[in-house]
């Protein structure tokens, strides 16, 4: 592609992220979205070896809880296929927490320390080692690093006529965002054309928004709004430029192969 | 029998709320919409988890 795409975040947190890319293809969209899901690796439990598990769950449950525990990855200093040992050894009266695995590196730690793993009751125990080995999505959804990561259209909202002003008005439901093409309308006085406003913001009714008026809704083409949410392995920034990066690298490859 | 780790649905952690969901909207009286609300749970795929979940280690344990 020769031309740059435009980016613009609307809302912008570590964990979550909404931001509009224009110039792009629905191919190219979908393309980020599913390198997002499926090719950005997480570090995630994979093996583990019980030394002592007497709770009242069984040794695979409580694996299948380990793996799901989002764990901190930082992609710069690790490779696909690395493992990290990490170690819990919780006593009786109390809860095992992910915050009380211990892990044999500083880079690699629970994203979440709050996470209940497994109850113990007085006299039982829970020892084990375990492996988590970085892998991506495509082998198993532990290893996502995105959380529903989703697009859709940048909406233009026109105004086109009067509402009939003897009948109630239907809700005119609406979800994500809309680029303000009637400002004079809005009810919102402080609107302006050409702002990107999310639905949210009047309880995603277009009828609260434009009040009394007839509106129709179109697809701004090329202008994509990503909702992006990470589990705590990375930024979403980084979700979003290692994604983005993959699609590139697997670009080049297939040019170069293809190439006489 | 524990609070899942993440939602069914989405893969949202949703198990680091749980404490506290518990004590303030099961064991206290706050409004469990509201309490989700201030945890961030927001999609409804999210909040079910917490809001139909029943601990069942304590009716367990005795037949270890």
């Amino acid at each position: 592609m020769a031309e740059d795409f435009e980016v613009e975040f609307i809302e912008r947190e570590d964990r979550k992220a909404r931001f509009l890319v224009r110039g792009m293809t629905p191919a190219v969209a979908n393309g980020i979205r599913r390198a997002m899901v499926a090719d950005v690796p997480t570090f995630s439990v994979d093996t583990v070896r019980f030394v002592e598990n007497s709770s009242v769950m069984f040794d695979e449950m409580i694996g299948l809880r380990l793996g799901l525990v989002p764990l901190t990855t930082p992609l710069d200093d690790f490779e696909e296929g690395d493992v990290v040992t990490l170690a819990l050894d919780v006593e009786g009266p109390a809860t095992a927490y992910s915050g009380d695995i211990e892990s044999s590196d500083e880079l690699v730690q629970p994203a979440e320390l709050n996470v209940p793993i497994i109850e113990l009751k007085e006299g039982q125990r829970l020892q084990l080692e375990a492996d988590a080995v970085l892998g991506s999505g495509k082998a198993h959804a532990k290893h996502q690093g995105g959380v529903a990561v989703g697009y859709r259209h940048l909406h233009r909202v026109e105004v086109v006529g009067d509402a009939n002003e003897f009948e109630e008005q239907e809700p005119n439901i609406l979800r994500g965002v809309i680029e303000e093409a009637a400002a004079e309308h809005a009810a919102d006085e402080s609107a302006e054309d050409g702002a990107l406003v999310p639905t949210s913001e009047f309880d995603n009714d277009l009828t609260k928004r434009y009040p009394g008026k007839d509106v129709e809704v179109h697809d701004v083409p090329g202008a994509f709004v990503f909702h992006v949410e990470t589990d705590g392995s990375f930024t979403v920034e980084e979700l979003v430029r290692r994604a983005v990066e993959s699609i590139s690298d697997r670009a080049a490859e297939l040019e170069e192969k293809v190439a006489i | 029998m524990m609070i899942p780790v993440r939602c069914f649905t989405c893969g949202n952690v949703v198990g680091e709320h749980w404490d506290e969901f518990k004590s303030r909207a099961r064991e206290g009286d706050e409004d469990p919409a509201a309490v989700l609300d201030e945890l961030g749970v927001e999609r409804h795929c999210c909040r079910r988890m917490m809001v139909a979940h029943k601990d069942l280690v304590d009716v367990v344990a005795p037949y270890q």
